[in-house]
């Protein structure tokens, strides 16, 4: 784009003369440069100079016979040379001068009228006062310059020194309007004010220039339009030249106004549409110019497009030019209409439209080659039309952000992705470029006459019209243009083809389209462009750079997979390191193409496309082995002579061995591929165990591999295997010594076949035995070293795996191939020491639970020995339940470890502080000390269950079985025991009311909301406590004693507990499920409603069994359960209703019962009761009454009853109505069972009912 | 007149690739075809938000090249079909019922029990019928 002038590239701008005054013409030319739109100044001092606006006389001879289409400086004439308008600029000492000045203003003026006429340009007269007198001129007067709006004023003001006369004769003598006559008051002694009004009016003036000027360029349109219109030009040619001026001349007169405008009308667009416009009235005045402007616009891309199409007639019919020539300056028009039409579209955003328009530019051109011998002109402007469509659209690219969005191109040809991007463009000029070149080539190499062009050349110049070359012909002192026969032009332009570098533009090209491609992440288009440019690189020998790129490509094609284009990569990689010089590149690359898959035959290259395959040749399998076996040779030790062009030669030398490594993701996998398989998975230590080696290798030819070293993780485990047939290198035998060596018949590789050898390995050292690599070694200086691959795991082939061909596995059983990895782990040695953990049944809640522990000795010594404890929740998760927690346990685990016993009893805490020792509530370590075989040694671990849990018990020991313990091995022996935890004895507890006497407790017949668990028991009445221990596990326990031990301080005083019997002094044995019963009477002293009892204490012990008791011969220890009870209700009762009755009868014989109703209150009580009937009894008495009961009285109600049926048998139900406190009270049925024998007995009723009364008399 | 037609696997791998000009321009065509597969991603990571092209197989012109316009078609299966032609003016109908052609000779050589699946095609009668489908394209554009 930079080879257009700056008129072409750029907006038109006005131009506009300034004749005389010179002082003046810098002021006004920078203000009226700083326009917006900016006006151009022609400043010529005088009014000699201006013959230069004056039509020439060549200018008046070509109009009517052209010499071409179009003028090369016609833009620049206009921007130059022929102002829109002139601007005669008179002093006005010399306007109200003498005659002489008079007439010289006159003449001045005259000539300029003359000049001015014949191209219509616009006349403007100002006149410039020198000095203004201090009179009473108010603010216009002090103004420098007067706009058309004050001239009459402004004349009036300066009457005193220019007469009105004057300024009229000299207004029709310029024959201008009058608003075109300015007073520009050049002195004025007041600062202030002339700065206030300089900006009002040097607007005024530009507007006038500015409205002038758009007069002049629409008139100049007007005019060129009419004559298009009445065709009356007198060819295509000027056909087009009109088109062109007219749309130029359109374009000036919209750009006159508003330049941002026309260039960004969309954005103008959008600007206005935020400002408040109704505000603002420049804005308003840009919306109308925008609104002019488009209308305007619209034309110039119109005439534009005409101009284009006439000219795409013309060539078949223009027959001016010899046809080369004129071939040439239709293409070089058409490229700047193009241009032109391209800059339109694509500043108005019409994106779209503009590469449709390229498209249809390009298509119509394309075939337009012309004459053979110049074929590269063409190209070469084709590339052209590509890059400066690329660059144009690189600076439009704001405009273009959103292309997705666009809905691409018509229905019937879309638009595609990449021809929204500057890159495709750039990418076809490269390409282009690259064609004129070789067609620039083929040409000169075709001429002979090589000097002839030099000589030929030299006095050719471009011609005034564009696209068009003259000769230059001195004739004396006189030059003469010459017109060139098309011969002269083939040697005129190889020439100047000659004289350019173009490899270093098409790399430019590529380079550009590359990045670009890049950016909008094209990655194969990006690789494309990357391989070309890799590609101008080699072949303009800058071979560093070009493997640098052609290395990106191929990662790309390796990655997918495209075989035949990476053959292409791979060649020029090849050559280029041939040519620097880098032996282990060429080695690599040169290994990956022979190894790639490519099986077709068809190797012959045709002579005729020796271009189109790279430094490789076409991609054959023929041509593999041909660069296996050069490589190859090269391995050994040939040297290999750079092919043709004189590279240095590459050679493998003694002092640099060459090593190549290959890992999991290297390209050179298909050369030399290691699966290594271990045939376990598992190995004791110094058990030798299998593994299979499998190579492959895709060479086309047999390999034959000298050596192969297989290295582990455990370096006394590698081996190397020699080829039997190869006589021992001398590089193996200065190895390490006592390396083991094996020997194989045959190392040779075929092409995808697997090499399969399988040894033995034996490693001493547990842990993890891992093969790292293999080497293959071949020839003394040369190795592959391949990392190994588990064949479970095992990548296939990246380039091979799409080949049709039969998968083979790298180890014959199958199996194997899926599941063998490459390392083995090796066990710890097997330890020959018993741990014996001896536990019998469950750990009860509350007694220290002894674990007894034995480490017995079998084949190994104990060196420093460790033991360690871990007890964990048998059901998983910690030994503390978070839901559960406990207000007594401090210690928040349910089972916990107290201690460690040693083997005679005595706690280990107390032996030598070199015992590594910790003891944690679930956790322990002790060291073991020295234990020689056949010896034991014990200890015992002591536990307390807080909770009946069940647990899990870990023991580990680890050991030394040799003294030197920094090489050995430690041998672990692991033993674990599930340990039950059970409570011992469950406590239960109740509370009875004494036999037959039942106190009338308010609490329990509206009983408080809380008061639900809590017994009730009436004040100083004894009540019965009955406490219960049952045994729940699973061995006989001993009783030792229970009893209830009341809080020390107020306790005391406030309820009386007695123990209902003897102590249990032999101590009671309770067999598993047995419950021990115990009877206290509680009698509370203290009206209190929660009254703290006291605790149970429960101390017992296992009862040993017999065989347990002669073994261990210790008596287990004593524990105390204890069991809270808990508080009691106690309140006075009002009433106490006794009965008073036998407790059995005989049937049929009368018998007589008491109630006796006991007022405790100082009240008198109002006592309803009744008496149900009962079928059984016969009774007299009464059934219902009110009675009342004095305070602290009783009263007694007697019933004489006879029995009717025999057996236990209910006496009449009573019930009891305090009236005072609406209460019942009916005594419990129990009480009021009596049994009935049929007969009398044979004991006396006396001693029965003494004895059977008696628990009740007593408590 | 198609020079060159290209299976190309859903890793971007190609499977199928057979040109029928005569001049030794094999290597730019595999460019061409690779090239392609540049525009095939940007269509299908970006559809164009028009309806009937949701589920639409053939892809269309995907980009003109030098000399060359190439075309694609994408299956369900992620496998690509693109041909380059040097027609300039090609016929959407004409490609399309190349492609659906072609893609039933493509399922029938894939159906081969034979043929495991995302490896290369190496059947000769699909290389036969793919000719004669080349050939008939060249007659029905001539038509």
């Amino acid at each position: 784009m930079e080879d257009y002038a700056e008129e072409l590239r750029t907006p038109p701008v006005s131009l506009v003369s300034l004749v005389g005054c010179p002082e003046l013409h810098a002021t006004i030319s920078s203000y009226l440069h700083s326009e917006q739109p900016p006006i151009n100044t022609l400043a010529l001092p005088d009014f000699s100079k201006i013959s230069v606006m004056a039509r020439t006389q060549k200018e008046t001879l070509d109009s009517g016979h052209p010499g071409g289409i179009l003028k090369r400086d016609w833009i620049l004439k206009h921007r130059t040379r022929v102002p829109a308008v002139v601007a005669a600029l008179f002093t006005s000492d010399h306007v109200s001068g003498d005659p002489a000045q008079w007439l010289q203003v006159c003449t001045d003026l005259e000539n300029l009228k003359a000049v001015v006429r014949g191209r219509n340009i616009k006349l403007v007269v100002v006149v410039v006062h020198s000095t203004v007198k201090e009179h009473s001129c108010d603010a216009p007067a002090s103004r420098k310059e007067v706009s058309l709006d004050t001239i009459e004023e402004k004349l009036v003001f300066n009457a005193d020194e220019v007469s009105e006369d004057r300024m009229i004769a000299l207004r029709k003598r310029a024959e201008v309007d009058s608003k075109y006559l300015v007073i520009f008051v050049q002195n004025d002694s007041s600062e202030l004010k002339q700065s206030l009004n300089r900006q009002a009016i040097f607007f005024k003036l530009g507007s006038i220039f500015a409205e002038l000027s758009n007069t002049y360029y629409r008139d100049e349109g007007r005019r060129i339009k009419t004559r298009i219109e009445r065709k009356s030009f007198k060819s295509i040619e000027l056909n087009i030249r009109y088109c062109f001026k007219a749309r130029a001349s359109t374009l000036f007169f919209s750009i006159k106004k508003c330049l941002i405008g026309c260039i960004m009308p969309s954005k103008l667009q959008t600007i206005v549409s935020f400002t408040d416009w109704k505000r603002n009235a420049e804005e308003i005045s840009r919306v109308a110019v925008y609104a002019e402007f488009h209308r305007d616009w619209v034309e110039a891309l119109r005439f534009y497009e005409d101009a284009y199409h006439v000219l795409r007639e013309m060539i078949g019919t223009s027959t001016r030019l010899p046809a080369i020539q004129r071939l040439v300056e239709i293409k070089t028009v058409a490229e700047q209409l193009h241009f032109k039409v391209s800059t339109l579209l694509l500043h108005g955003g019409k994106v779209i439209e503009a590469i449709t328009w390229f498209r249809q530019h390009n298509a119509s051109y394309r075939k337009l080659m012309g004459a053979p011998e110049v074929v590269f002109l063409h190209w070469e402007w084709m590339s052209r039309q590509f890059l400066v469509f690329a660059e144009l659209l690189d600076t439009s690219s704001t405009t273009i952000l959103n292309t997705s969005t666009l809905i691409l191109g018509t229905p019937e040809r879309p638009l595609t992705e990449w021809e929204l991007h500057s890159a495709y463009y750039y990418h076809l000029a490269a390409h282009y470029l690259r064609e004129k070149r070789s067609c620039l080539e083929l040409a000169l190499s075709a001429s002979e006459t090589a000097n002839e062009i030099d000589s030929n050349s030299e006095s050719v110049i471009p011609s005034i019209y564009v696209g068009q070359s003259t000769r230059l012909l001195q004739q004396g002192d006189a030059f003469a243009m010459q017109h060139l026969t098309d011969a002269e032009y083939i040697l005129f332009a190889l020439a100047e083809g000659k004289r350019f570098q173009d490899s270093f533009e098409i790399i430019a090209l590529f380079k550009k389209s590359f990045e670009s491609y890049s950016d909008i992440k094209a990655q194969r288009m990006a690789s494309y462009c990357g391989y070309r440019l890799a590609r101008e690189y080699f072949s303009i020998s800058d071979f560093r750079k070009a493997k640098q790129h052609f290395d990106g490509v191929a990662s790309l094609y390796r990655h997918e997979g495209w075989v035949t284009l990476l053959w292409e990569v791979l060649g020029y990689l090849r050559e280029c390191s041939r040519r620097i010089g880098s032996v282990k590149d060429f080695i690599e690359y040169s290994l990956e193409m022979a190894a790639l898959p490519i099986s077709s035959s068809a190797g012959v290259q045709s002579p005729n496309h020796k271009g189109e395959y790279g430094p490789a040749g076409p991609a054959s399998l023929p041509q593999r082995e041909i660069i296996h076996k050069e490589v190859f040779e090269l391995i050994k030790g040939e040297s290999v002579s750079a092919s043709n062009e004189g590279a240095s030669n590459l050679d493998i030398t003694g002092d640099q061995p060459l090593h190549l490594e290959i890992d999991l993701v290297s390209p050179l996998r298909v050369v030399l591929l290691a699966s290594v398989a271990f045939h376990d998975q598992v190995v004791k230590p110094g058990v030798p165990t299998l593994l299979t080696l499998s190579l492959l290798s895709q060479l086309p030819l047999p390999v034959e591999i000298d050596l192969l070293e297989i290295q582990f993780n455990q370096p006394e485990c590698n081996f190397t295997i020699t080829n039997a047939q190869k006589p021992p290198l001398v590089a193996s035998s200065n190895g390490e010594e006592g390396l083991r060596v094996e020997n194989a018949p045959v190392l040779a590789l075929h092409m995808d076949k697997w090499l399969r050898l399988t040894y033995d390995v034996k490693s001493e050292q547990s842990g993890k035995l891992e093969c790292i690599s293999v080497i293959a070694r071949m020839g003394s200086r040369f190795a592959i070293c391949c990392r190994a691959e588990s064949p479970a795991s095992m990548d296939d082939l990246r380039l091979w795996k799409f080949e049709d061909r039969v998968e083979t596995f790298p180890t014959k059983d199958p199996s194997l191939a899926f599941s063998g990895q490459k390392a083995i782990q090796v066990e710890d040695p097997d330890p020959q020491v018993d741990l014996i953990l001896g536990a019998t049944g469950p750990a009860l809640v509350g007694e220290s639970f002894l674990v007894p522990v034995r480490v017995v000795s079998k084949g190994h010594t104990i060196h420093s020995g460790e033991l360690k404890i871990n007890i964990v929740d048998a059901k998983g998760g910690g030994l503390v339940s978070p839901r559960e927690i406990e207000p007594f346990s401090i210690d928040s685990h349910h089972v916990e470890l107290l201690g460690i016993l040693g083997p005679d009893g005595e706690d280990e805490s107390q032996t030598g502080p070199e015992n590594i020792r910790k003891i944690q509530q679930s956790f322990g370590l002790l060291s073991v000390p020295f234990v020689n075989i056949g010896e034991s040694w014990s200890c015992k671990l002591e536990f307390k269950w807080h909770r009946p849990k069940p647990v899990m018990l870990y023991v580990s020991l680890g050991y030394s079985p040799h003294s030197n313990e920094a090489t050995a091995q430690k041998a672990h022996v692991h033993k674990s025991l599930q340990i039950k935890g059970k409570t011992a004895v469950v406590i239960g507890h109740r509370f009875m009311l004494p036999f037959r006497r039942d106190p009338l407790l308010l609490s329990k017949i509206k009983p408080a909301p809380d008061s639900d668990q809590v017994a009730s028991l009436a004040l100083k009445e004894t009540s019965i406590l009955i406490i219960s221990a049952k045994n729940c596990s699973e061995v006989p326990l001993q009783l030792l004693s229970m009893s209830i031990e009341v809080d020390e301080d107020e306790n005391r005083r406030s309820c009386t507990v007695q123990h209902g019997g003897e102590n249990p002094i032999d101590p009671a044995l309770l067999v598993p499920g047995e419950e021990f019963k115990r009877v206290f009477s509680i009698i509370p002293e203290v009206n209190t409603p929660k009254l703290g009892v006291g605790t149970v204490c429960l101390r017992w012990r296992r009862n040993p069994g017999f065989e347990e008791k002669s073994c261990s011969g210790t008596i287990a220890a004593e524990v105390v359960t204890s069991h809270k009870l808990p508080d009691i209700n106690v309140e006075m009762a009002p009433l106490i209703v006794s009965l008073k009755c036998l407790p059995h009868a005989i049937l049929g014989v009368p018998f007589t019962c008491y109630i006796r109703i006991e007022n405790q209150t100082q009240l008198l009580q109002e006592v309803k009761y009744s008496l149900a009937d009962s079928q059984s009894f016969v009774l007299s008495g009464f059934h219902n009454d009110t009675i009342f009961v004095l305070p602290k009285s009783e009263h007694i109600l007697g019933y004489k009853l006879v029995p009717l049926a025999s057996g236990s048998q209910q006496l009449p139900r009573f019930t009891l109505t305090s009236v005072r406190y609406s209460a019942e009270l009916q005594p419990a049925l129990a009480a009021y069972t009596v049994f009935v024998f049929p007969s009398k007995p044979h004991f006396t009723v006396e001693d029965v009912g003494e004895k059977k009364t008696e628990p009740s008399a007593t408590e | 007149m198609i020079v060159c037609v290209a299976v190309v696997g859903h890793q971007n791998n190609p499977l199928y690739l057979q040109s029928f000009t005569e001049a030794d321009d094999e290597l730019k065509l595999h460019h061409i075809v690779q090239c392609s597969l540049d525009v095939i991603d940007e269509r299908v990571n970006n559809p164009k938000k028009t309806g009937p092209t949701l589920n639409e197989t053939f892809l269309g012109l995907l980009y003109p090249t030098e000399n060359y316009k190439v075309y694609g078609y994408l299956t369900n299966t992620k496998v690509k079909f693109i041909f380059v032609t040097t027609d300039l003016d090609v016929r959407d109908a004409d490609v399309r019922n190349f492609f659906r052609r072609f893609h039933s000779a493509y399922v029938d050589a894939v159906s081969n029990p034979f043929h495991v699946p995302g490896k290369k095609i190496t059947s000769r009668t699909f290389a036969e019928r793919v000719s004669t489908i080349v050939k008939s394209f060249g007659m029905s554009a001539a038509a």
